[in-house]
């Protein structure tokens, strides 16, 4: 059981995640509630997760409504044991607020000092102790500047007086540091109220995972040194032997993608310098082959679940993974370590019949294939033109991390491994 | 022994009272009209009394009831182009001279005609704050104008719309006419500095003013014997070699004669007079109950006065002479309170939420409360045609000049292309163009328009407010030194920035003040602030700060084609510099609200004007701090530059507002309130200033440096801004 009444915070539901939204309360307000029960779901810049109850009792009250961003920690819920207990909500919250802020022994003077000390006429204002109080102090265009970013302040380090964070601060960590944005992700509105000439347009505000793609693309499209290579492999042999698979109805179907995978998993493993990632301190080198999937989801967003050990995988399982990942992706049901890690992507916009795109890179993988549509084509066999069923796809590549003709070696194998499927699947 | 020689004042003082033969040869037409002018303005004043009594008046109903007879018998003796003003109690002189204009004689078989019954409600509607008042509501009872009927504003500051009338008076001569104007004022108002300074003034250039003294005895409770030495207040006319008339004022016809031998004077070009005429006002101060109610009189003595009733007095002369009869007299009466009923319908009705026999205003003729603000200044358009210029942009030939010499040009200049410009202030007529310079050469070439006035700030300021409001010149008023202003507060406050919005909103305010500002002369504590804090809580008045001679000259064209009131602040610092100016083009204006941006810089707007522009650029450049200076140049709140300012605040985001002088009579205060307002997101830091110190400079050349800023305390600021940017 709770114990009397209890301050039910929200759980750090993702790595490096300061804040989420609650989606929406799944536990209403007086509900009773068992361990384990879902109480609200949680959107977070990736995935919507459910929030699990830890303790039995009566939810009595939401202390955010749905549709908050609510920073990581912050009380989102008030559990009791039982309806009939009787609360003093703020008294709860300032309790807890109240052992957050007491200072070490022997340390800060009573806080009201600060404010009696009498300011004389022309006297500068006292820049805010530091420690004293548990706010941050920011100067109003560095919280802007941050909050254009999506940095939370709480992040940065204030080098001006007393501490207060300025717009160099957030420079020098837009700067330095590894996921900042140089779109803001979060416009600030126009300074004049006149709507531009043209088409009616409406102001949908953006989610969370909106603007994570907003931010992680762009910051991909402007400083990873992309280029690209184009191949056109045959894939009628690929398409027999898929035939001829899914000919067995106790079998789930493969699909085209399936394979795909496996030829990528096939390709890395005959080139495996091709099987890194850039980062500051150096190259990094994969042993396996994890491969991120690109999976549209309801209302416009994109999620890229991993599929992991694809080299170590047969297609069937493959697949099945695949399609798990993909349904649940869908549902905004994915674990966030599912959409964690994954050296290479895929993306597979032949079901639309596009024949050829470029994909942008997926930080910090350097290889991106883009995968169109399988269509009948003419192909020169022996000198004599014949129709073939070819498929083309382009490699996105990171210059930093893999060479043109690295990657044209790895393209080359992994034709070679769609052109001939049964030795992709050894 | 020495030996005793009586003296005589130059000017005479006379009593002049009416004799049986006086009304018997009075024109029964001018008696009529002033039995119906009075009939019909102690209907409306008894109306007042009424609706007041009904809590309709909102604030004071300073009633004349009892007074009639002054302001009817003098009005009686001006024509429709006369001017009049008065105080807070001035129902009785508006209407006298508002009736004489849309009805010149009055005729008691058909007293009110429809143009009169108009003036009526305009009146009792401006009375009780409503849209169709002659100020639309605004002014109330104590404001009332009507400029075409020559109604020039009476005024809520005891002798405070005196110095007015002088500058109208000013006008009228000037004009070339033979014009007149009369100020109304009464016993407690005599002794103010306004109306002494105005009588000196006026005495000194000849100005055909009346100085009506409305002597009833009483200020509020005071009586005029505890007040003055001698409370026959007409005497003081002598003592300014004007010459002075001593009436009964419940004896309209002797004011009227009196007033017809003043007015002859004044038509002749003599100058001023003083009328006094002993009046009563049978109620309070203020409000529908007699004096004794309140005890600092008798009621015999109020039951005496009422037995020497002006309106009365006509009746009975005018019956004697079979002139009319009784019946007569009281349809008289009857059709003025007729009439006033009718005009209270027009305005007030049952109120359905009251009890039964209240009333109200009806809805519909408040004001719109949108209208609160409207007017407050113009909206600078009378600037448009004329041709603007950037010293940068500047096509003309551009020679190096002395700042004092172009302040002198521009004005020769204008003097000459426009007839209607005249310089007042002191010692503006000598020493080679007064104390520094500024007027040189204009005194031999506009003889007539270099006026050196009397050492009496409050009467030359409120003078020059009169011939703005006027509108056929218009004044530059100099103040030698910038504390002055405190001195004539009243004039340059109370009446030149407020007389736009205050009467309606469409007055034309043509007035140009000119203060030097002369911080670091060792003037010491009196002498030595910067005012332009201090002008900026007046909304009405537009201020420019010119830094350099070319702005000056397109600043005081600017300052001189606009119709508001502009403050143009000089500093002593600058007369002596030197800069581009024009060599011969005196006639282009700076855009009214633009300011100039004298440094680009990325990292820190510091916002300035006047000499601390130099001084800000030269701590830039001892600093190497990437500052964008930004010269203010307009600095009134409805003129300053947002867009510049926004822009480069938005670019920097630091600030720093840089002004010389001390910290209370600052202008920094209301521009960094502004500025975190409009533009808090884009702000590191709090808005960093500069300014003086807390007390007024001292005379010590040490203590003088100390209080005030200069490039020291600019590098000193650039430097806190800069330990603000952290990194």
């Amino acid at each position: 059981m709770a114990d009397v009444a209890t301050i039910i915070r929200l759980p750090e539901v993702m790595a490096n995640a300061t804040e989420a939204v609650i989606a929406s309360w799944v536990a209403a307000e007086g509900s009773e509630v068992s361990v384990g029960d879902v109480l609200a779901e949680i959107e977070t810049e990736k995935a919507v997760v459910e929030m699990n109850a830890e303790e039995a009792g009566v939810l009595a009250k939401h202390l955010v409504p749905a549709g908050s961003l609510v920073q990581v920690g912050a009380p989102v819920a008030l559990l009791l044991s039982s309806a009939d207990e009787s609360y003093e909500l703020a008294a709860l919250l300032g309790e807890e607020a109240a052992q957050a802020q007491e200072p070490p022994a022997g340390s800060a003077p009573q806080p009201t000092a600060a404010v009696e000390a009498p300011a004389a006429a022309g006297e500068q204002a006292e820049g805010p102790a530091e420690g004293a109080r548990s706010r941050v102090f920011a100067s109003p265009i560095a919280r802007k500047l941050a909050r254009e970013a999506g940095v939370p302040v709480e992040r940065l380090q204030g080098s001006g007086p007393g501490g207060r964070i300025v717009r160099r601060d957030v420079e020098r960590y837009l700067a330095e540091a590894p996921a900042p944005s140089a779109t803001p992700s979060r416009p600030a509105p126009p300074v004049t109220a006149a709507a531009p000439a043209g088409a009616q347009a409406e102001l949908e505000p953006l989610s969370p995972m909106r603007r994570a793609i907003a931010r992680r693309l762009t910051e991909s499209k402007q400083q990873v040194p992309h280029f690209y290579l184009v191949a056109e492999p045959r894939v009628d042999a690929l398409l027999a032997a898929r035939a001829q698979a899914n000919a067995d109805p106790s079998r789930r179907k493969l699909s085209v993608n399936d394979f795909v995978l496996k030829a990528v998993a096939a390709a890395f493993r005959a080139v495996p310098e091709a099987n890194v990632a850039w980062s500051e301190e150096g190259i990094r080198r994969f042993s396996g082959v994890d491969v991120a999937v690109a999976v549209a989801t309801e209302g416009g967003g994109l999620l890229t679940p991993v599929v992991r050990g694809v080299d170590r995988l047969s297609v069937t399982e493959v697949g099945a993974a695949v399609a798990d990942l993909a349904a649940r992706a869908r549902e905004g049901r994915l674990r966030q370590d599912e959409l964690e890690g994954g050296t290479t992507t895929v993306s597979n916009l032949g079901m639309f019949g596009t024949r050829e795109f470029s994909a942008i890179l997926n930080p910090p993988q350097a290889t991106i294939l883009a995968v169109g549509a399988a269509v009948p084509s003419p192909v020169v066999v022996d000198g004599r033109l014949e129709v073939g069923t070819t498929m083309r796809c382009t490699l996105s590549a990171d210059h930093r991390a893999v060479d043109g003709a690295l990657a044209a070696r790895w393209l080359a194998a992994f034709v070679e491994a769609v052109e001939n499927p049964v030795v992709a699947l050894l | 022994m020495p030996q005793v020689t009586p003296l005589q004042a130059q000017a005479p003082w006379v009593e002049v009272s009416t004799t049986p033969e006086d009304w018997a040869a009075a024109d029964p037409t001018l008696l009529a009209t002033m039995l119906g002018q009075m009939q019909l303005i102690r209907a409306f004043e008894e109306l007042v009394l009424q609706l007041a009594r009904e809590g309709l008046v909102h604030g004071p109903a300073h009633s004349s009831i009892g007074q009639e007879g002054g302001a009817v018998g003098s009005v009686l003796a001006l024509g429709p182009s006369d001017g009049v003003n008065g105080t807070h109690r001035g129902h009785h002189q508006f209407l006298a001279k508002a009736i004489a204009y849309v009805a010149p004689t009055l005729d008691l078989q058909a007293l009110v005609t429809e143009e009169l019954r108009e003036v009526l409600r305009k009146t009792l509607a401006e009375i009780l704050g409503l849209a169709e008042g002659f100020g639309k509501g605004r002014g109330g009872s104590m404001h009332l104008q009507w400029m075409e009927a020559g109604a020039l504003g009476t005024n809520a500051i005891v002798g405070g719309g005196v110095p007015l009338a002088a500058g109208n008076a000013w006008a009228q001569k000037h004009a070339g006419t033979q014009d007149v104007t009369v100020t109304y004022f009464g016993d407690g108002a005599s002794n103010i500095g306004s109306v002494l300074e105005s009588m000196n003034l006026t005495a000194a250039w000849d100005l055909p003013l009346c100085f009506f003294i409305e002597n009833n005895l009483y200020a509020v409770s005071t009586h005029v014997a505890e007040v003055t030495g001698d409370h026959r207040l007409s005497a003081r006319g002598p003592g300014f070699g004007i010459p002075a008339w001593r009436v009964d004022g419940m004896d309209p016809l002797a004011v009227y004669l009196a007033s017809q031998e003043a007015v002859g004077h004044m038509r002749a070009g003599k100058g001023p007079t003083v009328v006094e005429a002993e009046v009563y006002r049978y109620f309070h101060q203020n409000g529908p109950f007699p004096g004794s109610a309140f005890g600092y009189r008798s009621k015999e003595e109020e039951a005496a006065w009422r037995e020497r009733d002006p309106i009365s007095r006509v009746e009975r002369e005018m019956v004697a002479r079979g002139l009319l009869d009784e019946e007569a007299v009281a349809a008289v009466r009857k059709q003025a309170v007729d009439a006033m009923a009718e005009v209270a319908a027009a305005m007030i009705e049952a109120d359905p939420e009251g009890k039964p026999g209240t009333r109200r205003i009806k809805p519909d003729a408040w004001p719109d409360p949108a209208f609160v603000d409207v007017g407050v200044r113009g909206d600078g358009s009378e600037l448009e045609g004329l041709r603007a210029e950037e010293q940068e942009t500047f096509s003309g030939e551009l020679v190096e000049k002395r700042f004092i010499d172009v302040v002198a040009g521009v004005m020769h200049r204008r003097m000459e292309t426009d007839p209607s410009v005249v310089v007042l202030g002191e010692d503006v007529h000598r020493l080679a163009g007064g104390t520094n310079g500024a007027t040189k050469g204009l005194k031999d070439a506009f003889p007539e328009r270099i006026l050196g006035t009397p050492i009496s700030e409050n009467a030359f300021a409120g003078l020059g407010g009169g011939m703005a409001l006027d509108g056929r010149f218009k004044p530059v008023v100099e103040f030698m030194y910038p504390d002055f202003l405190w001195v004539a507060a009243d004039q340059i406050f109370n009446q030149v920035a407020k007389a736009r919005h205050m009467f309606g909103g469409e007055n034309k305010v043509p007035f140009v003040l000119r203060s030097k500002v002369a911080t670091g002369t060792g003037y010491g504590s009196q002498h030595s602030m910067d005012p332009a804090g201090i002008y900026a809580t007046a909304p009405g008045l537009r201020i420019v700060a010119p830094a350099t001679p070319f702005d000056y000259v397109g600043l005081m064209n600017a300052a001189l084609a606009l119709e508001d009131p502009v403050v143009v602040l000089e500093h002593v610092d600058l007369y002596a510099s030197t800069g581009p100016a024009p060599a011969e083009d005196y006639d282009y204006i700076i855009e009214l609200g633009k300011a100039a941006v004298r440094r680009q810089g990325e990292d820190l707007t510091i916002l300035t004007y006047l000499s601390m522009v130099a001084h800000s650029l030269e701590a830039v450049e001892q600093t190497g701090v990437d500052a964008e200076v930004v010269d203010l140049r307009w600095l009134d709140r409805a003129s300053v530059d947002w867009d510049t300012i926004g822009e480069s605040i938005r670019k920097t985001n630091n600030v720093l507002v840089v002004e010389q002088g001390a910290i209370g009579t600052s202008y920094g205060g209301w521009l960094s309130d502004e500025i975190q307002r409009r533009f808090f997101d884009w702000l590191d830091q709090p808005v960093q200033r500069v300014h003086g110190g807390e007390a007024s400079p001292s005379i010590s050349k040490v203590l003088e440096r100390a209080a005030h800023a200069r490039t020291e305390e600019v590098v000193a600021g650039i430097q806190r801004v800069v330990e603000g940017f952290g990194g």
